[in-house]
């Protein structure tokens, strides 16, 4: 009795492993581009400020507008290893 | 879709063959630019092309020197230079018909082992050995033991987090245009191709390129402060 139970549930997960793995891998790659919002954040906040300096201080705009971009981008390297998991796991 | 496949003996993948004409194309324009600027008189203003050229090599030797000075912008000049001129010109080579070289993990890694190695020549050259290694221990000696794996660890980590934002930002550009084409079919693609060339090729890989140039600069001058 329970050889075959165990043996059922064998089958069950051998027919179900493919559908279910891939599955589960679109849904890991829907989760991890959930870390966008860290980079979002950031980069807003990198970019308020940098108005504001720009407010403060119009004759620095060109060396405001370099600082911001290079600390953005910064900021955005977490988002992007996100994407680049969420891509590996779709094209699995 | 493969993205880390990698296999030692393949055929070259498209990525590397717009590599090696972009790199032509730029080693013929620059031996004809080097062989013009030698035969000028320097009392004269120069004129079309070369003009060009002076201008923008004076723009970056200006723009270089708030960061980095004197010897050391003789010696990190050229090579950051070069840097930004290769990669703004892969980057949007998608307009001509190209694959962006930097969308194959393998070329941007390349990049990562380039700016490794210069952060080391800098190192080895400004700091000294002794310095260096001094550096690992960090500020507090008896926590020595703690932060020198972290340490070796960040010696890495600049570098491959440097050329792996590369490859990200012009793959998820390779990617989005290729699912919008999909999409969209033949003649529709005419259209959406003008907006999503003009972003994420012009915009977003010359933002790319200048970025990559920046943090090149600011490791090589914090490399090499003594």
């Amino acid at each position: 009795m329970f050889g075959q139970m165990i043996h059922s549930v064998t089958r069950f997960a051998n027919e179900y492993n493919q559908f279910f793995a891939s599955g589960m891998a679109y849904l890991g790659a829907g989760i991890a581009v959930i870390a966008g919002l860290g980079p979002g954040i950031g980069q807003g906040f990198a970019a308020g400020k940098a108005a504001e300096a720009v407010g403060r201080q119009p004759e620095a705009q060109g060396k405001i507008l370099v600082t911001t971009l290079v600390t953005q981008a910064v900021a955005e390297t977490t988002g992007l290893y996100a994407l680049l998991v969420a891509l590996l796991l779709i094209g699995k | 879709m493969k993205i880390l496949e990698f296999k030692l003996f393949s055929p070259i993948s498209p990525n590397v063959v717009s590599t090696l004409i972009i790199v032509a194309v730029l080693a013929v324009v620059f031996t004809i630019a080097g062989l013009k600027i030698k035969k000028l008189n320097p009392a004269e203003t120069p004129k079309g092309f070369l003009f060009l050229c002076v201008l923008l090599v004076d723009f970056f030797t200006n723009f270089l020197k708030d960061y980095i000075s004197g010897k050391r912008l003789d010696f990190f000049g050229p090579y950051l230079f070069t840097l930004i001129l290769f990669l703004s010109v892969a980057n949007t080579s998608a307009l001509f018909g190209l694959t962006p070289p930097l969308a194959n993990i393998g070329v941007a890694m390349s990049f990562s082992v380039i700016t490794f190695f210069m952060i080391k020549i800098a190192e080895l050259k400004f700091q000294g050995v002794k310095n260096k290694l001094l550096g690992f221990l960090g500020p507090v000696k008896p926590l020595a033991p703690l932060m020198i794996p972290i340490n070796l660890i960040g010696e890495v980590s600049t570098p491959f987090s440097m050329g792996l934002r590369l490859f990200v930002n012009l793959m998820s550009g390779v990617v989005m245009t290729a699912m919008v084409f999909a999409i969209v079919g033949f003649v529709g693609s005419i259209l959406a191709g003008v907006i999503l060339h003009a972003m994420f090729d012009i915009f977003f890989g010359l933002i790319q390129a200048f970025v990559f140039f920046m943090l090149s600069t600011v490791n090589l001058s914090m490399a090499s402060e003594s």
